[in-house]
């Protein structure tokens, strides 16, 4: 066992662990929040997170088309691309929400689980769809753009690209502007009171349905800009990529504690961290046995033991059984 | 006369709100008892302890000597100790007659190999369920409505079902929570009158929980009485009566002296 | 109108014979024909619906499956093909009603257990099992094949069992999710389990997989019949079909109405209810997973044998989804529902969809305009018979929406308290 090679890597893993634990977190958010307010979990936010990527890349393309890619600040263009993004995810996750799921309120809990697991596949390819009709092509790389591949050096061992800053500036970013918008505005509160007690809140004026459709919009929003962000660090999206980060990030939010927010940021980089230690160590530590293809049933091992043993989480609260 | 259900120093607390504080407790075969109090005293919580849906931080709870903490409710009904529930719980979209047979549950013999090939040992048993499930049926009057969707039955009805579903499992002791909720002065007496028959016929020690006063007087033999957790009162129905803790836990402090004998029965 | 011909048993059976013996003829005139043979398969579909004897309807039915389709199958082999995917989709899909519908329990790792059962014999009945143990000792005589039925019952079963024990506690969502992880998982250990030993040759698959002896070879031969292996083994393979589909509803039927069907049902209806009548729940739910499990993997082993050649693609998130789309469409719990609805979807992704496919090609190469749009310029991206994620995720949503109960809901009671 080369320890020296061990420890080498270890700043470039946890760097690597970082940047991939952000965006679960951001993913994780859109879970989390639906989650606390409804005590649903959206199936379909992973296809809400692929929608953001999608049209980065479309919007991507047509400025390559004119020209104008080139030509615009890189930082401007992403700034663009992310709004374009988040908007369309945040939009989709309401329209699903009008259509999909609040018919369904008020029925048993496993008949809007599976309304969301159908829109989560009707969206799969409904995008396929588009692209295939659009493009005559659904596998969609992002064009690169120079400046973001630079890749520096922090230290000897520790080198970092400026797509991966960009995911880590634009996550803290986004993820601070959600924990003031939730913690210290009206609008926050009142979509806290929702999560609470709907009854209550509804008694004290709150339009329920506003608030709902509000956290399915900001929800969506987050994943958005989490499957640009995603587009952007690993070039290359198809309807169907969506599928396994999306249980990733869910398996974040759970080990976080469903329905905290915080929760949701702490559990998104903890799995990021595990994931890429997992990937980078599996294979030297096994001897080849067993490498970075087991990434992924690291992650589901993990969903299915916190569900098990402790499905609060790490900082959530119990919830109580019904006698 | 043998002591069939005993519990001895029985606490339960939910966070900071105490439920059951030290309660003991004895019910002998062969009795009607009833268990009394302001709402919120702790009655249906002390049924969930005996049935294992709670388990209590302090205290033990014994059936015929054997102790029921820790053990599940399945476990603790195929002892022979069976509830009903405050709020109707019947399986709705089931017909009566399924009710009464899913209550009988614990009492099947079968193997999942008979069910597969539906052998002659398989055939006589699911006959013998059925029969008995059509004789509880009539022991608690429905047996004309034996295919009826439990829902559809009118609420006295369901409220006779749910005992007759209890009986299924064939219990020693019947532990019914407010059986006569809602029910008239006519119904809540047929009702009783068929609670005395089980005892006398089928051997069976009930366990009341009740708000109908008197009900309670008419059929127990013995009355406790809780308020805010506590046992403040125990004995013959008429002793009970007359417990001025007791009136003043349903009424209140009052200013003026009560008479000391109710006007009439 | 059709419902009132159908309710009367004389009608009904002129109407049923008539339309069967019309689309019969029709599909031998026209066998290229998806619609007509669609049209053979509605007709099949009346007969359920039909009132008449039950000995003339059981009559009708075999005649049909049995002697009809085959003749049709031999015309048209696709035909076969489709009727042998139909039967094992149904034989999955009344394996998930049991534990979705009959249960409550919302299994979305279905998959995994066909993937247990297709893979034990894969694994044995090629020569895999050399990799895995030297020698040269695999694979195993065909015969074995109706030894692995039955082992791939236990094994499935046994895999039900250690999956359930951890797991039922765990309350509606929270099981959905555990078991898709666990799926997942499956499917991920089929695709790497080819080092350090190579258990499932990973993506590249498994073959060549034995199929089942022709054991009544002598018996064709006395008849006449040259027992030529490309034209016996479909027909052969169709009647293996049959044969455990009827197996698996004989046995769904007898264990819905039984002590264990109603200890179900109460469980699905009040939980805490039930366990308080004496109800013993996790003894129960695993009763009913691992029932389930066990018809996934007697199909898995048809699957392998039939297919030849195996790989992880088969055992997806996508095949568990679908056969919950099947289970929902036809009504969750009811028997004659998850035949219909495998049969519904199966029909959707392999006749109509794969149809729309060939038309669009055909459009593409005749090179007709429409509003001065030559259709020679329609993507070649956009295949319909791709789109089965599509049809799952309508199906799943419009159901829930307007039907959830299902297109032939649970019919209830069969049996009655009689007079006393």
């Amino acid at each position: 066992m080369d320890f020296e090679l061990l420890i080498g890597i270890f700043p470039q893993v946890l760097l690597d662990g970082l940047v991939l634990g952000f965006m679960y977190a951001l993913i994780a958010l859109g879970y989390t929040m639906v989650y606390g307010v409804l005590e649903f979990i959206n199936f379909a936010h992973s296809e809400i997170f692929v929608v953001g990527a999608f049209v980065g890349v479309e919007v991507l393309l047509t400025l390559k088309a004119v020209g104008w890619l080139d030509a615009l600040s890189p930082f401007l263009v992403l700034l663009v691309v992310l709004l374009l993004g988040m908007l369309a995810s945040g939009l989709l996750a309401v329209t699903v929400e009008r259509v999909a799921y609040r018919p369904l309120r008020g029925t048993p809990r496993l008949i809007p689980l599976i309304s969301a697991i159908g829109v989560s596949f009707f969206l799969q390819d409904a995008v396929r769809l588009f692209e295939s009709i659009w493009r005559n092509a659904f596998n969609l790389v992002y064009p690169t753009m120079d400046t973001l591949n630079i890749r520096f050096s922090l230290t000897e061992t520790i080198d970092i690209s400026v797509k991966s800053l960009v995911v880590i500036v634009a996550s803290l970013l986004m993820l601070w502007g959600l924990h003031t918008l939730v913690n210290r505005t009206k609008i926050g509160k009142a979509i806290r009171a929702v999560a609470e007690d709907q009854a209550a809140a509804s008694l004290m004026g709150i339009s329920v349905n506003r608030m709902i459709s509000l956290t399915f919009l900001i929800g969506g929003a987050m994943g958005g800009a989490a499957g640009v962000l995603f587009g952007v660090q690993y070039s290359l999206v198809n309807p169907y990529t969506g599928f396994i980060p999306g249980l990733k990030a869910f398996t974040a939010a759970v080990l976080g504690g469903i329905g905290n927010i915080p929760g949701a940021m702490l559990g998104g980089l903890v799995l990021g961290l595990l994931e890429a230690f997992a990937a980078s160590y599996l294979s030297l530590l096994t001897g080849g046995a067993f490498g970075a293809e087991y990434k992924d049933i690291f992650a589901f091992s993990i969903l299915i033991l916190i569900l098990i043993f402790r499905p609060k989480g790490i900082l959530g609260e119990v919830v109580r059984e019904r006698a | 006369m043998t002591v069939l259900l005993e519990a001895r120093g029985v606490s339960k607390r939910f966070g900071g709100l105490t439920a059951l504080n030290s309660v003991d407790f004895e019910l002998e075969e062969g009795r009607i008892a009833s268990i009394i109090g302001p709402n919120g005293a702790g009655k249906t919580t002390f049924f969930n302890v005996f049935t294992g849906i709670y388990v209590p931080e302090e205290g033990t709870v014994a059936f015929r000597g054997i102790p029921l903490l820790g053990r599940r409710p399945d476990q603790i009904t195929a002892l022979g100790v069976c509830r009903t529930f405050q709020n109707i719980r019947l399986f709705g979209n089931m017909t009566a007659v399924e009710n009464v047979l899913v209550g009988m549950h614990c009492r099947v013999r079968l193997k999942l190999w008979d069910v597969l090939t539906r052998n002659p040992r398989w055939q006589r048993e699911e006959q013998v369920l059925w029969d008995r499930a059509g004789e509880l049926l009539s022991v608690v009057g429905l047996r004309g409505k034996a295919n009826e969707l439990a829902r559809n039955l009118p609420y006295g009805d369901q409220r006779r079902l749910e005992i007759g579903r209890a009986l299924g499992s064939g219990p020693s002791l019947l532990l019914l929570d407010e059986p006569t909720a809602g029910m008239t002065q006519g119904e809540a007496r047929t009702l009783m009158e068929l609670l005395r028959r089980l005892v006398g016929e089928m051997s069976l020690t009930v366990l009341l929980i009740e708000h109908n006063m008197r009900v309670v007087m008419e059929v127990s033999d013995r009355v406790t009485v809780l308020d805010y957790g506590e046992k403040i009162a125990e004995g013959r129905p008429t002793d009970v009566q007359k417990n001025p803790q007791v009136i003043e836990a349903y009424l209140g402090r009052r200013k003026w002296i009560p008479a000391t004998e109710t006007p009439h029965a | 109108m059709i419902r009132r011909i159908l309710d009367h048993p004389v009608w009904a059976t002129v109407l049923v014979g008539a339309l069967l013996a019309v689309t019969f003829y029709g599909v031998s005139r026209f066998p290229r024909s998806i619609v007509v043979f669609m049209l053979f398969q509605c007709s099949i579909l009346l007969l359920y619906f039909a009132r008449m004897p039950g000995w003339l309807k059981g009559l009708l039915t075999v005649g049909t499956l049995a002697v009809l389709m085959p003749v049709l199958g031999s015309i048209n082999g696709y035909y076969l093909e489709i009727a042998i995917q139909i039967g094992i989709f149904v034989a999955l899909a009344l394996g998930l009603n049991i534990v979705v519908g009959l249960a409550g329990l919302l299994d979305l790792g279905y998959v995994a257990f066909f993937a247990v059962g297709a893979y034990s014999w894969a694994i044995f009945g090629s020569p895999q099992a050399n990799l895995i143990f030297g020698g040269s000792f695999f694979p195993l005589p065909q015969g074995w094949f109706f030894i692995f039925l039955l082992v791939a019952v236990a094994a499935t079963a046994i895999t039900g069992l250690l999956l359930g024990l951890p797991v039922l506690r765990l309350h509606g969502d929270y099981l959905a999710i555990v078991t898709l992880g666990f799926g997942e998982v499956i499917r991920v250990l089929a695709n790497n389990l080819d080092k350090p030993i190579n258990f499932t040759n990973g993506p590249k698959g498994i073959t060549p997989i034995s199929r089942p002896p022709i054991f009544f070879e002598p018996v064709l031969r006395a008849l006449g019949i040259d027992p030529n292996p490309n034209v016996v083994y479909p027909l052969y393979l169709y009647f293996l079909v049959l044969v455990i589909v009827g197996v698996t509803v004989l046995v769904n039927r007898r264990v819905e109405n039984s002590h264990i069907g109603r200890a179900w049902e109460a469980i699905r209806e009040d939980q805490t209810a039930a366990i308080a009548m004496g109800v013993p729940m996790v003894r129960m739910k695993l009763l009913a997973f691992a029932c389930g499990a066990s018809f996934a993997g007697a199909v898995g082993v048809l699957f392998s044998a039939k297919q030849v050649f195996i790989n992880p693609e088969s055992f997806t998130f996508m095949e568990s989804i679908g056969v919950l789309a099947m289970v929902i469409l036809g009504g969750m719990g009811s028997i004659p529902g998850a035949i219909l609805g495998a049969t519904v979807v199966t029909v959707l992704n392999l006749q109509v969809l794969k149809g729309l496919s060939l038309w669009l090609n055909e459009l593409r190469n005749a090179g007709i305009e429409i509003l001065g749009y030559n259709l020679a310029n329609l993507p070649t991206q956009l295949e319909p018979a791709k789109y089965e994620r599509m049809v799952f995720g309508l199906i799943l949503v419009l159901m829930m929406i307007f039907r959830p109960q299902g297109i032939l809901p649970a019919r209830r009671r069969q049996r009655e308290l009689g007079e006393g």
